[in-house]
């Protein structure tokens, strides 16, 4: 097992000494691996992809920001109560859409993001309210330091991942597997097909609430278009396009892949950085199409 | 086969219609299938056997009448639930999921068709693939075996529900005659097992050796039924087959 030691080096990275940069690069990596296997839970699993990830992120910042700026409350509380709120919403947004197709399931949750956003811009306006703060944002009260954040992003992170592995070798796995190769054989099969998908939805949406609530007061500032930027969600899906959709560890490949990728580049070549990465994203597609977890696992 | 017993059907279909648009697909059609019976179900392309087939797993909803299974009114519930009461199909144009192996494809079925835990649908899964022949091939990625071995593994999934009422659309359909010979001896001794299969076919000597009564249908309508011989006799069954000019020559 490789595992085992990566996970003791990670565990001691912040008490060895490590610049504060290096603390701060992994926790934003373990965030992302946890947001992109978000993404995969859902749609690595059964091929139904999700535009509107953001969406549940953007809800958990704002139940997070909510929480701790307006009622006060403890940090813990808020998150957990923000994965709640993200799922609860997924369950009436996932029954109607995910009885959609292909393309047009991508594009209602496209549009379910973009909506969610325009809400919380105009709602206090609209209301005579001041409540969501509109595109002023939300200021947190200051939190804990780089390390804090570290290590709940690894929490998150290591749960998310098991989650992924639970789920692939569950009965549950077998359905969602199921219907992302033959939808109409799998519900002749017995497959509930509908309640799978939108339980693998709720369950995505839970965590990308509990992320988007840890990124948020790790932020300390948020404004509706920046926890509901549609860029975030276009890095979940090549994240794990990147590491292998489906795959347990795909997502994890593919976030530290890409982050680390930006981060190289950004510095060595700040103008010019994004033309680079792009340019090794589609290499690595064509060379790699089931992703770098996918194609290696098949030899 | 003689029917004395007064049993209740296993399933029925009562005034079955179905239409797409202008297109009548359905139009009335009523049929029973008793226990351990094997129906076959012919017509030329076209006649509405796999719409009709489709009706009886959920898959489409009739614009008039009920299918009834097992004494309870199934049309309206979603396939899954048609599937877990115990009736299932293989599909005329295979599905498998393609990118997991045999044996996983035939677990699906168990595993939610008949609702076991992954042990005991494993073990099951394993004794099926045996039983239809597959167990050599249990762990190749079900994308990469033949086409004779795929329509095996649709009928092997179907076994996994555990469906007592088996609906088969063209399982045979690219198969040579020592293959199909096969299946059918796979499919009789499905029967033995006190399944009740029906057989949508255009081989013509299997469906009509395997039968023990038949349904005619043309342009979405009932047009015969009957032994397999009364059928090969039948004027309108020939009509639809061969065109008027051959019915003409046989008296009715």
């Amino acid at each position: 097992m490789t595992l085992l030691p990566i996970t003791i080096c990670l565990l001691i990275v912040p008490l060895a000494g490590f610049s504060g940069y290096l603390v701060r690069l992994l926790a934003m990596i373990f965030l992302w691996v946890g947001k992109a296997g978000c993404w995969n839970i859902l749609s690595g699993m059964t091929g139904y992809i999700d535009f509107g990830a953001v969406g549940y992120y953007g809800i958990g910042s704002y139940a997070t920001a909510l929480l701790m700026s307006k009622a006060h409350a403890p940090f813990l509380v808020s998150v957990l109560v923000s994965g709640l709120v993200s799922a609860l919403i997924a369950l009436p947004i996932g029954l109607p859409t995910l009885r959609l197709r292909g393309a047009y399931f991508g594009i209602a949750t496209l549009a379910f993001a973009e909506a969610m956003k325009q809400i919380i811009l105009e709602f206090d306006k609209t209301a005579g309210v001041r409540f969501f703060e509109g595109p002023h944002g939300i200021t947190l009260p200051i939190g804990p330091g780089n390390e804090f954040f570290y290590y709940f992003g690894f929490g998150v992170m290591v749960v998310v991942i098991a989650m992924t592995y639970w789920i692939r070798r569950s009965k549950f796995g077998y359905a969602l597997r199921a219907v992302r190769e033959a939808e109409q054989a799998a519900e002749l099969a017995g497959v509930d097909t509908l309640s799978a998908k939108v339980k693998a939805y709720m369950i995505s949406a839970f965590f990308l609430g509990l992320i988007g609530g840890i990124e948020t007061y790790w932020l300390t500032y948020i404004t509706p278009h920046m926890v509901f930027d549609v860029l975030i969600t276009i890095q979940m899906v090549v994240m794990s396009l990147l590491g292998g959709m489906g795959t347990v560890f795909g997502p994890a490949v593919g976030a530290s892949f890409l982050t680390v990728l930006y981060e190289l580049f950004h510095r060595d070549f700040p103008y010019t950085y994004t033309i680079l990465v792009g340019f090794i994203i589609v290499v690595v597609v064509l060379l790699m199409p089931k992703g770098i977890v996918g194609t290696l696992r098949k030899r | 086969m003689k029917k004395s017993k007064i049993d209740k059907p296993i399933l029925e279909g009562k005034h079955l219609t179905k239409n797409f648009g202008a297109l009548v697909a359905v139009h009335g059609v009523d049929f029973s299938v008793e226990q351990g019976e094997i129906l076959g179900l012919i017509g030329p392309n076209g006649a509405g056997k796999s719409t009709l087939f489709n009706i009886l797993m959920g898959v489409y909803v009739p614009d008039e009448g009920e299918v009834v299974f097992k004494g309870r009114t199934v049309s309206g519930l979603p396939p899954h639930k048609i599937c877990r009461m115990g009736m299932a199909k293989t599909s005329q144009i295979v599905q498998s999921f393609k990118e997991m192996t045999v044996l996983e494809n035939v677990l699906v079925g168990g595993l939610h068709g008949k609702n076991l835990r992954l042990r005991e649908a494993t073990q099951e899964a394993e004794e099926i693939l045996e039983f239809v022949g597959l167990g050599r091939v249990k762990g190749a990625i079900s994308g990469s075996i033949t086409v004779p071995d795929r329509r095996r593994l649709e009928l092997a999934r179907v076994l996994a529900t555990g469906a007592e009422v088996i609906l088969l659309d063209e399982n045979m359909a690219g198969l040579n005659p020592a293959e199909v010979e096969e299946v059918l001896k796979l499919l009789m001794e499905v029967r033995n097992q006190g399944k009740t299969l029906v057989v949508v076919e255009h081989i013509m000597q299997a469906v009509m050796g395997i039968s023990d009564r038949l349904i005619v249908l043309n342009y979405g309508e009932k047009i015969a039924e009957g032994t397999p011989a009364e059928i090969a006799d039948h004027r309108k069954v020939i009509e639809a087959y061969l065109g008027e000019k051959h019915a003409s020559h046989r008296p009715n």
